[in-house]
């Protein structure tokens, strides 16, 4: 079994636990409270190695993330390390895009990692798609924009519904295999030095050192 | 049991009288005449009085005079209100946001002012026939209640230390006078997410509206539980510290299991020290309020101040919702990276309480009833031991179909007779009268309604170095040594079960 860290970062109220939770309980819950800190997660996916025809199993270790300003200064704890982050904007709120590329642009400066998979989501649209219902928005952010912003980054790019479900096993799908693509030859390497043995590869997080002047009574 | 404390009955004269106890409550008192309050003398001959007192004392049938219908006799009235500002005068939060709020707080603040440069001293309280206000100047913050509901002057000093130790426990104090040093006039509403307000209005709410005896008696609720069964859970929560060998020093200072209702069920704490109890009500209150939708398949990772442990610095919770019985382990760490010593501490001490069926136990220790106790008469109590800064009351006995609003309405009555029963045996300033003081309190009125019962409702606080107990009678009930004697068994029954009710020393490391 694979394991990779993940984590969820965006705006306040842009649906990240939603995301979340629709992937890992399958469930929505209109009425989610914020987060206040960080929650931790975990969800195995089952993906399909394109040379062996062979079943891959990954397990992603989630953090999922307070969007409010305050917690700002404790993301890196989270990120650093991460295989993957999770970039969530809300597409009925222009602004939560300018945010969500801030977060892009802070991922490329701080994490030097080269094969950290990004993937910007677009969530809500069920918001946009019920048409004619009184609960339809406007959709503030159209698809090509934000596709092309992707792209230009070099980001994995989604639309989805936590709501409906539409899109999120996608989302969690299509990382795991980048992922995969990414650590198959690494786990190659391992391999062939510990041979048949080999087969599972811990991608741990880190421990990154206690000298915090910000932890009271150290 | 040593049950001979010295008491008194308090006949205090109150110099501001009807102030906390509406017109049909009558003074603190010991003499009640049962002629002038219960029965009509003309329709009731001497003899028959007696053998109406007899009946309720014997409690062997039903009289329709006592009833276990507790009357409601404290109309129900917007007449408190919290208000929150900064020094500069700003609004910050009002429990009560009404059209007027914020120019209130325009003249508090000039009013506070005034003194202040007057009389050079702070304004701490106002009285104003039923309606008391109490000022708490917590420079950058200012925090102001008013209420006609007869709490003592103490009594709101504390809540509006409770709503500012939130504050702190969000933003700490140096956050707080950071950002104020910067701009006296900052607009603290800017940097509160919404998260704060909601918790906010969640403590004012269990301030003003529920059965929530835990900030006036500055105590824990605790979990009943079989002696052995928390005996284990401490013996399991030592032994996995034991064997965590790599854990290094200080990464966790303090573990705890909460039940549901902020019901402590047991405790890990290091040697000579625990934790302020303000700071653990703030820290239930943020669990059963923010994470009621938490499910066993999260961990949380917080970041909370406490305010009277360190009101300059974070510390960190790891919070997980325990399978099996609706309860909480919290285990806090002064390291903000500690999350995965903690999580495999965790899931090394869930692994073993699970495997010998201690969750189950948790669950299923539901408290006990009123009736459990041989106590005539008494409706409801809550004991209060000292030593340990818990304390226990009986479950609420509810109709299935009771309403959500229905229980709010029951919890604020009980909740305004305890805080009166408990006020008739303390002075403004929060301290006993005495080191031991027993004082009877009684509410009557007249039925209303013919098919209404006339209110005869009675009450006992008695403090002790040791315990304290506060109960409410059965509606009609007046035989003071009946119910003394009744006092006496809960007392102690209390004393007696004492291992279960309360939580001793915990895991001490």
């Amino acid at each position: 079994m694979l394991q990779f860290k993940l984590v969820l970062l965006g705006d306040s109220s842009v649906g990240k636990s939603s995301i979340v939770h629709r992937f890992v309980k399958d469930s929505f819950d209109e009425f989610r409270e914020s987060t206040i800190g960080a929650a931790f997660l975990s969800q195995t996916i089952k993906i399909e190695d394109k040379g062996s025809q062979q079943e891959v199993v990954i397990k992603f270790e989630i953090w999922d993330t307070a969007g409010q300003e305050r917690y700002k200064s404790l993301a890196p704890m989270y990120y650093r390390n991460a295989n993957a982050a999770l970039v969530v904007y809300d597409v009925t709120q222009q602004d939560s895009l300018a945010k969500a590329q801030g977060w892009v642009n802070e991922l490329k400066t701080k994490v030097g990692e080269d094969d950290l998979v990004i993937c910007l989501v677009g969530n809500k649209l069920d918001l946009c798609t019920e048409e004619g219902e009184s609960s339809s928005k406007p959709k503030a952010v159209e698809s090509s924009d934000a596709e092309g912003y992707a792209n230009e980054q070099g980001l994995l790019f989604h639309e989805v519904s936590a709501k409906t479900g539409e899109g999120v096993k996608q989302v969690f799908q299509s990382i795991g295999e980048k992922l995969y693509e990414f650590k198959k030859h690494e786990l190659a390497n391992s391999k062939g030095r510990q041979g048949a043995g080999g087969d599972t590869v811990n991608v741990q997080l880190q421990r990154p050192s206690t000298n915090d002047a910000t932890s009271c009574c150290g | 049991m040593d049950l001979d404390e010295s008491y008194v009955d308090d006949r205090r004269e109150r110099a501001n009288e009807p102030l906390y106890i509406p017109p049909i409550a009558a003074e603190p008192t010991t003499s009640i005449n049962l002629a002038q309050t219960l029965f009509q003398p003309s329709e009731f001959d001497e003899s028959l009085e007696d053998q109406l007192a007899q009946s309720i004392s014997s409690c062997d049938r039903r009289h329709p005079l006592v009833s276990t219908e507790i009357p409601n006799v404290f109309p129900h009235r917007y007449d408190k209100n919290f208000l929150i500002l900064t020094s500069a005068g700003k609004p910050i939060y009002a429990m009560k946001d009404g059209d007027g709020t914020i120019a209130y707080m325009g003249v508090i603040h000039t009013i506070m002012n005034y003194f202040k440069l007057k009389e050079d001293q702070d304004l701490r309280c106002i009285e104003n026939g039923d309606v008391r206000f109490a000022f708490l100047d917590r420079e950058p913050i200012v925090l102001v209640a008013y209420s006609a509901r007869g709490e003592t002057s103490n009594e709101l000093f504390s809540q509006l230390d409770f709503l500012h130790s939130y504050l702190l426990s969000s933003l700490s104090e140096r956050q707080l006078s950071k950002i104020f040093s910067k701009r006296q006039n900052f607009d603290l509403r800017n940097f509160l997410e919404s998260t704060d307000f909601e918790n906010l209005d969640e403590i004012c709410s269990l301030l003003c509206e529920r059965l929530y005896p835990d900030a006036l008696l500055g105590a824990l609720r605790s979990l009943s539980m079989k002696k052995s069964h928390r005996a284990q859970l401490h013996e399991a929560m030592s032994q996995q510290l034991t064997k965590e060998k790599d854990l290094p020093r200080g990464t966790l200072l303090y573990g705890l299991i909460v039940a549901p209702e902020n019901k402590l069920c047991s405790v890990l704490r290091p040697k000579g020290h625990t934790l302020h109890t303000t700071d653990l009500h703030l820290l239930f209150c943020l669990i059963f309020h923010r994470f009621q939708n938490l499910d066993d398949s999260q961990e949380l990772w917080v970041p909370i101040c406490f305010p009277k442990f360190n009101a300059n610095g974070f510390l960190y919770g790891y919070i997980k919702f325990l399978p099996k019985c609706n309860s909480i382990l919290v285990l806090i760490s002064a390291q903000k990276d500690a999350f995965f010593n903690l999580k495999s501490f965790a899931d090394h001490l869930i692994k073993d309480i699970s495997s010998n069926g201690l969750l189950e136990e948790i669950h299923k220790a539901k408290g006990f009833k009123i009736s459990d106790i041989p106590a005539p008469l008494v409706h409801h109590f809550i004991y209060k031991s000292k030593k340990h800064v818990q304390y226990v009351m009986p479950e609420l006995e509810l109709h299935s179909d009771t309403e959500p609003e229905q229980l709010i309405e029951l919890e604020r009555k009980f909740m305004t007779y305890y805080q009166q029963i408990h006020n008739s045996v303390v002075r403004d300033d929060g301290l006993a009268f005495n080191k031991s003081c027993l004082n009877f309190i009684r509410w009557d009125s007249d039925a209303i309604e013919p098919s209404e019962e006339p209110i005869a409702m009675l009450g006992l606080g008695w403090i002790t170095p040791k315990f304290e107990l506060y109960l409410i009678c059965n509606n009609g009930v007046d035989d003071k040594h009946v119910i003394f004697e009744s006092a006496k068994r809960i007392i102690s029954w209390c004393r007696k079960h004492e291992s279960r009710l309360f939580v001793n020393e915990g895991a001490i490391f």
